[in-house]
């Protein structure tokens, strides 16, 4: 390639790569700075990107809110115009991170348990409604998540288990399990059908050939699907804001709306809010990258 | 087949018993402020669904959302993807903060982008202020054109980086042969990216096309926590209509019924796109 093309090649490259860079970060960026800027800097014109007197009063208020109850009368007492408020509701972030990741473990857990012996059979057993499973499994996917919660609200209702993070591991587990399903078998397939053979024709089960065999080569994808069950119910909104009423369930998606929604609250102090909600599982998918992609690939280059 | 069973006992549990309760209770004219009647009334919910205007509104916004949010996504994405495939410093990590988006919490999208469109403290007005572009600040959310793309807009931040890393391994696959038989024929990099690229995508833009309007076509949480439907009816969508008609006005009867058709066509709509994008494979 001559001098010149190579000079064009590496600044398309580098203006593309920054300006997909700040699209990215950018808005990321102005969240994390937002959340530890005073709120009176925050509402004050001209609009400043980097925060003067950064401080982390959101975040202790949030950690540590023991020490830093904040009742009507404390914000009485502060000055009103600065708006410096942090809701008493925010000693409920801790236990709603709790809340979450209870039943993002036990989601992840169950997909695995329950998809495995599925994506194994459709993979390698030739079943005679093996296509009329898979087809039912992934058209489940096709129901709106907003068709599942007025039914699902009434049926725990009738159980009585509104407002119980058991409700909610059973009902994340309609939305995540076609997904778990899909990405195994894609896997499942890729692997060299030479190795289970020989497991069969040695006298093994299908259930020993899914132990021994497809469970340590499959680890990448189960890895995968592990991980996106988590997240998708770290994330999952209308079905929690249906099924849950307190603490006793409420997830981090929901008591985060409660603050948008809440007037008072300062707009420093709902991205700190944010900023607790996004850090778990940005840092889970940053330090698992190698198996979403691997994951994901076996499955998009077949289609 | 026993093997299969569980996750099938599964998913008719928590899949299709509520999409079946969901059909039955769509047949009664419930209304939970008047408990006690609930009368059988066949397709008469169906019928008033069709006869009112505001779902006509709302497929109305739900269409143009969806194919905002897919196009643009699958645009980008393409973007990123091609950028992700050549060979440059940096490629590695910026793949790594691609995954930030996809990992952020919708609700989280929500309030950021609601935060940065902010009339005015928001950093839209602040940025557009300093590089000259605005005069005085914008109500973003407040103009009825603007809103549906702008929350279109939030939904591409977070939905691109799974269509991106969808087309690059697909991409990737893609043999090397042809780009070389290509440069022997003397084709362009136009015509290569053209004729050799964006057919070897097909696959990769199906999964993209199928999974970001099913995505799309029902998407409620940024609508919950950006524009709660308004201003006006301008971001009034099918999903935001069940959630209103069921558990604002709880007539779970005709909640129950757009909800059966929202599932109905977003399945017609994926079997659709299957057999348009996938065929001759």
């Amino acid at each position: 390639m001559p001098a010149a093309g190579r000079l064009i090649r590496a600044a398309v490259i580098a203006t593309t790569a920054l300006l997909l860079l700040g699209y990215v970060l950018g808005p990321i960026y102005w969240v994390f700075s937002s959340s530890v800027t005073a709120e009176s800097a925050l509402v004050s014109k001209p609009i400043r990107f980097v925060p003067d007197a950064p401080s982390l009063r959101n975040f202790r208020a949030i950690f540590l809110y023991a020490e830093e109850k904040v009742t009507y009368d404390t914000r009485r007492q502060s000055d009103p115009s600065a708006g410096e408020f942090v809701p008493s509701a925010a000693q409920n972030l801790m236990p709603a991170m709790m809340n979450s990741l209870y039943v993002g473990v036990w989601v992840a857990a169950l997909n695995v348990i329950f998809s495995l012996t599925a994506a194994y059979a459709i993979a390698r057993i030739r079943f005679r409604a093996r296509n009329a499973a898979l087809f039912a499994i992934l058209t489940t996917r096709v129901i709106p998540d907003i068709a599942l919660a007025v039914p699902l609200f009434l049926v725990m209702r009738n159980l009585g288990l509104i407002d119980t993070r058991e409700a909610l591991i059973v009902t994340y587990l309609a939305v995540t399990l076609p997904f778990t399903v899909f990405i195994l078998i894609n896997y499942f397939e890729s692997i060299p059908s030479d190795l289970d053979r020989a497991a069969r024709i040695d006298g093994c089960t299908h259930l020993q050939v899914l132990w021994h065999v497809f469970l340590p080569l499959g680890m990448p994808a189960i890895v995968a699907s592990l991980l996106f069950a988590f997240l998708s119910s770290w994330n999952e909104f209308v079905l929690a804001l249906m099924t849950t009423k307190t603490m006793a369930a409420q997830t981090l998606p929901i008591v985060i709306s409660g603050f948008v929604f809440d007037f008072t609250t300062s707009f420093s102090f709902i991205n700190a809010a944010g900023v607790v909600a996004i850090v778990p599982p940005v840092v889970l998918a940053i330090a698992f990258e190698r198996y979403i992609v691997g994951g994901l690939s076996a499955g998009a280059v077949k289609g | 087949m026993l093997l299969v069973l569980p996750v099938m006992a599964v998913l008719a549990i928590v899949a299709v018993y509520p999409i079946v309760h969901s059909f039955y209770t769509s047949l009664y004219d419930i209304v939970l402020t008047r408990p006690h009647r609930a009368p059988f009334v066949g397709l008469a919910n169906y019928i008033a669904v069709f006869d009112d205007a505001r779902f006509w509104v709302a497929v109305r916004r739900t269409t143009v959302y969806t194919i905002v949010s897919v196009v643009g996504t699958a645009g980008l994405a393409l973007v990123f993807a091609l950028l992700l495939n050549e060979v440059f410093p940096g490629r590695r990590l910026l793949s790594i903060i691609l995954l930030i988006p996809w990992a952020t919490p919708s609700i989280v999208n929500g309030l950021m982008w609601k935060w940065i469109y902010d009339p005015s403290y928001g950093s839209l007005n602040g940025l557009l202020d300093r590089l000259g572009l605005i005069d005085r600040y914008q109500l973003w959310l407040a103009d009825p054109d603007m809103t549906l793309l702008l929350v279109a807009q939030a939904a591409i931040w977070k939905q691109m980086p799974l269509a991106a890393i969808l087309l690059l391994v697909t991409m990737k696959a893609i043999p090397d042969d042809l780009y070389r038989a290509a440069k022997v024929d003397g084709a362009t990099v136009l015509q290569r990216f053209l004729h050799v690229t964006i057919p070897g995508l097909r696959s990769g833009f199906l999964l993209v096309f199928v999974y970001e309007t099913m995505i799309s076509i029902r998407h409620f949480d940024l609508f919950a926590i950006m524009t709660q439907g308004g201003p006006g009816d301008a971001t009034f969508t099918v999903s935001w209509m069940i959630y209103t008609e069921t558990f604002n006005s709880l007539r779970f009867g005709t909640g129950s019924a757009i909800a059966f058709i929202l599932s109905m066509a977003t399945f017609a709509l994926s079997y659709a796109l299957i057999r348009l994008l996938g065929k001759d494979r």
